[in-house]
């Protein structure tokens, strides 16, 4: 008897080991599927006339690649360049090519096709190619255009009569506009084939419905609001705060008074609790522009709300106007919190009414701050604000809190709070996490078999 | 107005006043029996308002009661009883999902202290204290009850109830309740032509947007009925804080006319605020229908009354004025000078009577009258007797005493006959002329010629007449008379007798020169008048009475002591026998003017005669 049960019992766990070697072990195959909001129309990495940043970035990604890339810490890292050098003066760079990268039509990559798609979407540029370098000139010192060449529209793309390549891990196998993408693992990627057979993507998916596609295992990947991601937190996963969520004025700033009053609205709004019972949690208060991982500064800001001080402020403008409050009609998020914000100002004795219109005197607005570094963070905002783009010659944070300070100081924008992007992912997705910057990471992530 | 168609008018009149009569009356109970039917029926629509009120305020209860002990309620209230500090964060959302739940409109959790957890009408209102918590409080477990709830941009009017969970020591409020709205408005059923609107009532002025209307998609207010027109029942309500009515005229036509309930709506508590104005609507459509179908059969059976009416009339006033518009007919022959005019006599009646009397009027007339001209004929035959005895009388005198002369002389001196005889004869010679002469002038007169007309120039013939009389008016040894022409040049030719014309104007200014013994001016004038050739002879002489212009144009009438009465009478008879007609304007002293008449190209006036002035 006790010879017959000891066999049994080591191949019962040899069995057993190797079975649950094979269900950790990454494999290839398997299509992954995703929802996300995004509807985009295009796939064209340089259309920069489509909404959620986020969600078509990480499109992009799949299908298109930069000459640099970022690193988790935010510091540029070679991808089809692999490596690149400038002058003493920062205006010219060379970006020396990475060999036996080839477009998904099958041609490889050569110097004349990156320096085409960097001309079309910066007009501005002087890019040229040698033999296996691209040259790019500016009119002034940029010594951050490797960062800057991490943003998608900067990605390579080869356009044929209106056919877009790009060269990274997926090939587009059906696309319908604004409501499918399936894409294929390309076997002949220069770094190697992914494990994912396909990823077949839902667009115009809104947050409800992803979390029933979910729920339902119809979905592997689904976004998650901020405010919701601690209800699912054993499946949800999120990056770096990498969104900001601020007022912008629409004016600048008009009598003495008017910057008094923005003061006092600044001052009125109680953020701390704003986040913890709207966003439960999800965000961080923002008293400057960027977050504080990105900038390390970040804490200096005051995000308390001082009533009293804003009432102050608020007792030495004589005439109060009626701030339009504008939001997006097709954000609830954004909708109670305008509505709060009008409540808190009323406690300072302004007024502000929330308002759809087209033409408010403020804005509640979403900023992707890129992830490629505080500098091109806060060009973004620049750019939202209106302002001229910020030239950073240095790399110290004290120059970088001087220029958010300076901007800060226009009185014409209001952080409010740094979101996250969060994602829920499926238990059998396995090795698969977001970037700090939010990004797909799919390179290495595998599907376990089974059912999702 | 003739008397037939005054008794038609008195016929008519009295049918057309007992219609409208009848058709007022009938309108009258019409329109007491629509209101009290329409009494009712607003009655019975607030009943049935009352009851569905009561009813979807049950229903409130019950699902506020079931929110209040449903498992999340209960885990939160379970929650903030357990922590020492209460962290209500966790919750703000709920209260939305619980209202979709249970299909509330309004829904809030609020703590013992009076703040609110979670809002479902306002989100963003967390952590905010409610502003009518201790009246709020003070309702847990009473019936629902209205209530105005402050929104984020406005205000709405609900139906609300409050109950608390009775966990631990720390009760968590549940303000639930479902929106006065359309919707509300919309489940109630309504009768026919009937709508219920809902006023909410905020601020001190009438706001249209304030007012709900169920029925504004079929025929509500707004475009054809403007809210504006329930402003003044809706702000007399409000102000009386009692139940009224009104009609409303939304267009000229009153079909789309609607009478308006208005039913004060107040809140709960001490002072029951007033919260809105219930509007119950009844169209008046099938009142002014109604009303009007019988203003159109009064008006048909009126016209048809009136055209029987008149037609019944005519005959009435026919047999009845018949007789009398002969009487009529027959009196204004008499006035015309038929005398020979009578009446047709039937019947026994005063009508019969009167014509009876009229006829023997009239034969009594026409004996007078024939008596009345034998007695002028025999007065005429006297004047021309006694006139022919004076006219013939002066020179018989004369004959009888030359003859008288002539025998004596004969008698008494033979010698001297013959001068005497020689003397008598011619004063005999003298004499009998003077008779042939009177005689030849009444011989005239009898032998008027009947005249013999042509186109004749006026003018032609005055000045004519003027010329002859020249060498007289300047004759020596008698006052001068100075004669004036004033002959107008746009005179036409006019159909008369020349001879005729001449000697009547002759005789006028031969009459003129009569009246001016002690000279004058003698005016001759044309002119033309409405086509009428008029000539004019004026004198400067001593003129004429009244009494004396009257008869001036009577034959043998004459106010000269030498006159034979005739000439006057003969211009008279000549210008009547032209068609025109003379007339006389005199004062005594200031002269006298004969007016001539004659029609122009042959337009001959029938109206002869003699016109004087004086």
């Amino acid at each position: 008897m006790r010879l017959i049960g000891f066999p049994f019992l080591v191949v019962s766990s040899l069995l057993w080991a190797f079975s649950a070697s094979a269900s950790t072990r990454p494999h290839y195959g398997g299509t992954l599927h995703v929802e996300m909001r995004a509807a985009p129309t295009s796939l064209d990495p340089a259309d920069s006339n489509q909404s959620n940043w986020f969600g078509l970035r990480n499109l992009s990604s799949l299908m298109f690649e930069t000459l640099v890339s970022l690193d988790d810490q935010g510091k540029p890292e070679p991808a089809l360049a692999i490596s690149w050098q400038a002058d003493s003066g920062n205006q010219r760079w060379r970006f020396l090519l990475r060999h036996r990268v080839t477009f998904q039509d099958g041609t490889p990559i050569t110097s004349d096709a990156v320096a085409a798609s960097l001309r079309r979407t910066n007009p501005t540029w002087k890019v040229f190619s040698e033999d296996d370098t691209v040259i790019i000139e500016r009119d002034s010192p940029a010594p951050n255009l490797p960062a800057e060449l991490t943003v998608p529209r900067n990605s390579l793309v080869k356009r044929d009569n209106g056919k877009i390549t790009g060269t990274g891990p997926f090939a587009v196998s059906r696309w319908d506009p604004g409501k499918r993408l399936l894409l294929a693992a390309r076997d002949d990627y220069w770094d190697g084939r992914v494990f994912l057979d396909a990823i077949e993507i839902e667009m115009g998916r809104g947050l409800r419905d992803q979390a029933i596609s979910f729920e339902m295992a119809k979905a592997q990947v689904t976004e998650v609001a901020p405010e919701q991601a601690h209800r699912a937190a054993e499946s949800v996963q999120s990056s770096a705060p990498v969104e900001l969520i601020a007022l912008v004025f629409s004016h600048d700033l008009q009598p003495p008074e008017d910057g008094r009053q923005r003061q006092a609205l600044a001052l009125s709004i109680d953020r701390r609790l704003l986040n913890t019972v709207v966003l439960q949690g999800g965000g961080e208060p923002a008293g400057g522009l960027l977050p504080d991982w990105m900038s390390g500064y970040g804490f200096v800001f005051p995000v308390d709300a001082d009533l009293v001080r804003a009432r102050h402020l608020r007792e030495q403008v004589r005439t109060v106007p009626v701030w339009g409050l504008g939001y997006d009609a097709n954000d609830p998020l954004a909708r109670l919190l305008a509505e709060r914000v009008a409540l808190n100002a009323r406690d300072a004795g302004l007024a502000v009414q929330p308002t759809v219109s087209a033409t408010p005197d403020v804005r509640l607005v979403r900023i992707p701050l890129a992830g490629a570094g505080g500098r091109i963070s806060l060009a973004e905002v620049a750019g939202v604000l209106g302002l001229m783009r910020p030239q950073i010659g240095g790399d110290s944070a004290g120059e970088l809190y001087s220029v958010e300070r300076a901007m800060l100081d226009t009185n014409r924008i209001i952080p409010l709070f740094h979101l996250p992007v969060a994602y829920a992912a499926a238990a059998n997705l396995k090795n698969w996490t977001p970037r700090s910057d939010g990004g797909w990471n799919l390179a290495d992530a595998w599907l376990a078999s089974g059912k999702p | 107005m003739s008397f037939r168609r005054k008794l038609l008018l008195v016929f008519t009149l009295t049918v057309a006043v007992s219609v409208a009569a009848v058709a007022w009356l009938v309108s009258a109970m019409i329109r007491r029996a629509f209101e009290k039917s329409e009494s009712e029926r607003t009655a019975a629509l607030v009943a049935q308002f009352q009851r569905e009120f009561d009813r979807q305020g049950d229903d409130v209860v019950r699902r506020v009661e079931a929110i209040t002990a449903s498992e999340s309620v209960v885990h939160m209230a379970a929650s903030l009883n357990a922590a020492a500090v209460a962290d209500s964060s966790g919750y703000f959302d709920l209260a939305r999902a619980a209202a979709e739940n249970y299909q509330l409109d309004f829904l809030e959790f609020v703590d013992e202290h009076g703040i609110i957890v979670s809002s479902a009408e306002w989100p963003a209102k967390f952590g905010y204290p409610e502003s009518a918590f201790d009246r709020l409080s003070s309702l847990v477990g009473h019936a629902a009850f209205l209530r105005q709830e402050e929104l984020q941009d406005s205000a709405a009017l609900g139906m609300f109830a409050v109950r608390a969970t009775r966990l631990g020591d720390h009760p968590v409020y549940v303000i639930g309740g479902r929106r006065l709205d359309k919707q509300f408005l919309s489940a109630l059923e309504l009768p026919p032509d009937m709508r219920v609107l809902l006023y909410q009532n905020r601020g001190t002025h009438f706001a249209a947007d304030l007012l709900v209307d169920a029925s504004s998609s079929a025929g509500g207010t707004g475009g054809k009925r403007p809210a504006e027109k329930l402003a003044a029942l809706i702000e007399a309500a409000t102000q009386s804080n009692r139940e009224m009515s009104a009609i409303v005229h939304w267009t000229p036509d009153q079909t789309e006319d609607e009478i308006f309930e208005a039913i004060p709506l107040r809140g709960a508590g001490r002072d029951q605020p007033l919260l809105g104005i219930l509007l119950v609507g009844n169209s008046r459509r099938s009142y002014v229908e109604l009303k009007r179908k019988i203003q159109a059969s009064a008006l048909i059976v009126g016209s048809c009354g009136i055209i029987l009416a008149v037609l019944l009339s005519s005959w009435a006033a026919a047999r009845v004025t018949r007789p009398v518009e002969q009487l009529a007919a027959a009196a204004h022959d008499v006035a015309e000078g038929n005398w020979n005019a009578r009446v047709e006599v039937s019947g026994n009646d005063e009508l019969a009577k009167l014509a009876e009397s009229f006829n023997r009027m009239t034969v009594e007339l026409l004996n007078q009258k024939e008596r009345l001209i034998q007695a002028e004929r025999v007065a005429a035959w006297r004047e021309l007797a006694r006139r022919l005895a004076h006219e013939l009388k002066n020179p018989l005198f004369p004959l009888q005493l030359t003859v008288e002369n002539m025998l004596r002389a004969k008698e008494s001196n033979p010698t001297q006959f013959e001068e005497v005889f020689r003397e008598s004869s011619a004063t005999l010679l003298a004499e009998i002329a003077n008779l042939k002469t009177i005689i030849s002038r009444f011989s005239e007169f009898s032998k008027m010629p009947q005249p013999q007309v042509q186109a004749v120039q006026v003018n032609g013939v005055v000045q004519r007449v003027a010329q002859l009389f020249e060498a007289q008016l300047r004759a020596p040894g008698r006052p001068a008379i100075q004669c004036t022409l004033d002959l107008d040049r746009d005179i036409g030719p006019v159909q008369a007798d020349p001879e005729l014309l001449h000697r009547a104007i002759s005789n006028l200014v031969l009459n003129a020169m009569d009246a001016m013994p002690e000279g004058g001016t003698l005016t001759l004038r044309t002119k033309c008048v409405e086509g009428k050739a008029i000539i004019e002879v004026s004198d400067t002489g001593v003129g004429l009475t009244p009494e004396e212009c009257e008869r001036i144009f009577t034959p043998y009438y004459t106010s000269k002591q030498h006159g034979t009465g005739l000439g006057l009478a003969i211009v008279q008879s000549v210008v009547s026998d032209h068609g025109g007609r003379i007339i006389v304007h005199s004062q005594p002293g200031r002269g006298t003017t004969f007016v001539i008449e004659l029609p122009s190209d042959g337009n001959e006036s029938r109206n002869e005669g003699v016109i004087s002035t004086a």
